[in-house]
């Protein structure tokens, strides 16, 4: 059913201004960045200026902030990669097995979820200086991926609980192997499900702050860090702030763009129904 | 193909017995269908042979050999579930082919069987689709298919059509019939609808909270049923019973009402239960008369519900006579097709002639 032009008019104006109050820092973020910090801090804002890509070509080329980009994208890529196969393999064994044991797995997933960062990255740093692996890409990458398991793990789950149980019956009698009824039924009907988990654990291990900020220094440094320690002092500096923080939305924005079908899909109507 | 023999089968969910020695011979490429009301574990027996529910106690045969420990996909065993079942990310031709693709069959012998399914159940031309683009009808026989293509020793299938609409139904009713007249592979279907079972079945399996009541021809079940529980769940509109007590060579309902006994049952006296089929009934001036409160034509038969003396009864009469609600109609049971059971047991009281122990 259609909802009626009276009723999609009211949310879609809701919806506008939703987009317009989140998306205004962006757009002054965007502004700022294309400006020369005095009109960028004029009072009144001055709306007529001259735009320079100046500041962009100067972040990531004459500072180096490539460098930051890739290991941000080095992290990201291996933590989504293994949070995400990990993830969906515990979360369909907890799918399918309907035990207390299970059950109680699943909570203290939660409940570790509501720990706070802080809590969890003073240990991590402890862990990793004892191993002598701060400023390495594997500490940064095991951390991520312990912090984001649980969230991969019940939004994985969610959608693997879709899956009819009569489809693992004719999976059986077809001849599966319980790995095979993971990789070649219950996997590819989640598909949709799954993108939108990649997308979570890798906004999440993209934009990742704290935990830089203990495990990494100069040499596995990620964007995020590496953006806010630069020019808080001085605000002739945050025209080169604001160029690399809009810097660093694009890859993102590429990846939905891509994505987009999928995850509408995902996101909608749950993996499964046909 | 081959035999099917459940021996003893029990089967309980830890403390909980749900299925207490079940017996049932099935001959090589038998139709036998296992009915019963909704909870009384007729799916638990039908994935007991297939082997995705393990069996508490007993043995599973399939041909001479114990399957019990043989997990599903050697038991060479097809099944068609009540919702298909369908892989929804493959093709309806992937879904045919998967249980092949799995065994690494070869492609072109794939290719070859997958056409003859697609043949004989005509889904050629959906062989491309995707489930979700398909009717249930359609979806129905890709499951179908899906079973053909592994030319198994046995089909399952639990409940196949009751996600179907009536007239769909009565269709992939005689669809499936023939198929098994075509390919006669052993066939054992769940349904919990006595007409389905009484259409299609070479035998049928009457079951109750995990028991079995009755095992037989559909005409058996219908002509000598074995108790008051399977007399009253074959046939439709179900059977009429009328409680009392024999004496004097007649019946006498608790309110009154004397009913004949048929031959062979004169001696008989005590408690019991006196049945009659609605289409046993017929318009008889020395009969006796019931009041008639409701006249329902169907088309080929006419429906006549209504009271005999205090207890209902339903009539179902070829003739549709000339009676409309409030008046009364006089009646006479055919005295050949009486049933008596024992008021207490529920057992069937056999005619001393046909010589059937019940
Ligand atoms: N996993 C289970 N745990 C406990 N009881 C079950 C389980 N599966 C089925 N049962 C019980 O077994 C009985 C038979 O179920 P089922 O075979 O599905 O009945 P049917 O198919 O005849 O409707 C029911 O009483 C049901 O509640
Ligand atoms: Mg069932």
């Amino acid at each position: 059913m259609r909802p009626s032009l009276m009723k999609q008019v009211p949310l879609f104006i809701v919806l506008l201004l939703f987009c317009i109050v989140n998306l205004t820092p962006v757009a002054w973020g965007f502004l700022t960045s294309i400006r020369q910090p005095v009109d960028a801090f004029a009072v009144p804002p001055k709306l007529i200026f001259e735009p320079t890509f100046q500041f962009h070509w100067e972040i990531w080329v004459d500072k180096g902030f490539w460098r930051f980009l890739i290991n941000t994208a080095i992290v990201s890529i291996f933590a989504v990669t293994i949070s995400v196969s990990i993830g969906s393999m515990a979360a369909y064994a907890l799918s399918r097995l309907q035990s207390k044991a299970a059950n109680g797995l699943l909570f203290s997933l939660l409940a570790m979820r509501t720990f706070p960062h802080i809590l969890l990255a003073i240990p991590f740093f402890v862990i990793a200086q004892a191993l002598d692996m701060i400023d390495t890409y594997p500490a940064m990458v095991m951390a991520i991926v312990a912090l984001n398991q649980p969230f991969t793990i019940w939004l994985m789950r969610s959608f693997f609980a879709e899956v009819p149980g009569e489809l693992y019956d004719s999976a059986v009698m077809d001849g599966c192997t319980p790995w095979q009824t993971f990789r070649r039924v219950a996997l590819p009907i989640v598909k949709p499900g799954l993108w939108v988990t990649v997308l979570f654990s890798l906004l999440l291990a993209y934009n990742e702050f704290l935990l830089a900020l203990v495990l990494t220094r100069q040499g596995t440094k990620t964007m995020p860090v590496a953006i806010a320690e630069y020019g808080a002092e001085d605000i002739t500096y945050w025209s080169l702030s604001a160029a690399a923080a809009i810097g660093i939305m694009l890859p993102i924005l590429i990846f939905m763009l891509f994505m987009q079908r999928h995850l509408v899909r995902g996101m909608a109507a749950g993996a499964v129904k046909g | 193909m081959a035999s099917v023999t459940i021996r003893n089968v029990q089967k309980s969910y830890g403390a909980l017995s749900v299925m207490k020695g079940v017996d049932i011979e099935i001959a090589d490429g038998e139709f036998v269908i296992l009915v019963g009301p909704s909870g009384c574990g007729k799916s638990t027996l039908l994935r007991m042979i297939a082997g995705l529910e393990d069996i508490t106690d007993g043995d599973v045969l399939i041909g001479a050999t114990v399957v019990n420990d043989i997990e599903p996909k050697a038991r060479n065993i097809a099944m068609v579930f009540q919702n298909y079942a369908l892989y929804p990310h493959m093709t309806v031709r992937e879904n045919m082919a998967f249980a092949l693709t799995l065994n690494r069959t070869d492609k072109a012998e794939i290719a070859r069987r997958v056409d003859r399914a697609a043949e004989i159940l005509s889904l050629g031309a959906l062989l491309d689709r995707y489930p979700k683009q398909l009717s249930g009808g359609q979806r129905q026989r890709v499951a179908m298919g899906r079973a053909i293509v592994r030319d198994p020793q046995v089909f399952l299938f639990d409940e196949p059509l009751s996600n179907l609409d009536a007239k769909l139904r009565v269709q992939m009713r005689t669809e499936i019939k023939e198929l098994h007249q075509r390919l006669k592979t052993t066939t054992i279907y769940v349904t919990h609808d006595q007409i389905e079972a009484m259409t299609m079945a070479d035998r049928i399996v009457v079951m109750k909270e995990g028991g079995i009541e009755q095992i037989g021809t559909p005409l058996d079940l219908y002509d000598r049923p074995a108790n008051l529980f399977v007399a009253g769940f074959i046939g439709s509109p179900g059977m009429n019973f009328f409680e009392g007590e024999a004496k004097g060579g007649q019946f006498v309902t608790t309110d009154g009402t004397v009913l004949p006994l048929p031959e062979g049952h004169q001696t008989l006296s005590g408690k019991i239960v006196y049945g009659i089929r609605p289409e046993h009934l017929t318009v008889d001036d020395v009969g006796v008369a019931i009041d008639v409160h409701v006249v329902e034509p169907t088309g080929p038969e006419t429906q006549i519900f209504g009271k005999l003396g205090g207890q209902p009864i339903v009539v179902a009469l070829r003739e549709g006579p000339a009676v409309v609600p409030g008046e009364t109609l006089s009646l006479t049971p055919r005295l050949d097709r009486i049933h008596l059971f024992d008021a207490t047991s529920g057992r069937r009281l056999e005619v001393t002639t046909l010589g059937r122990a019940a």
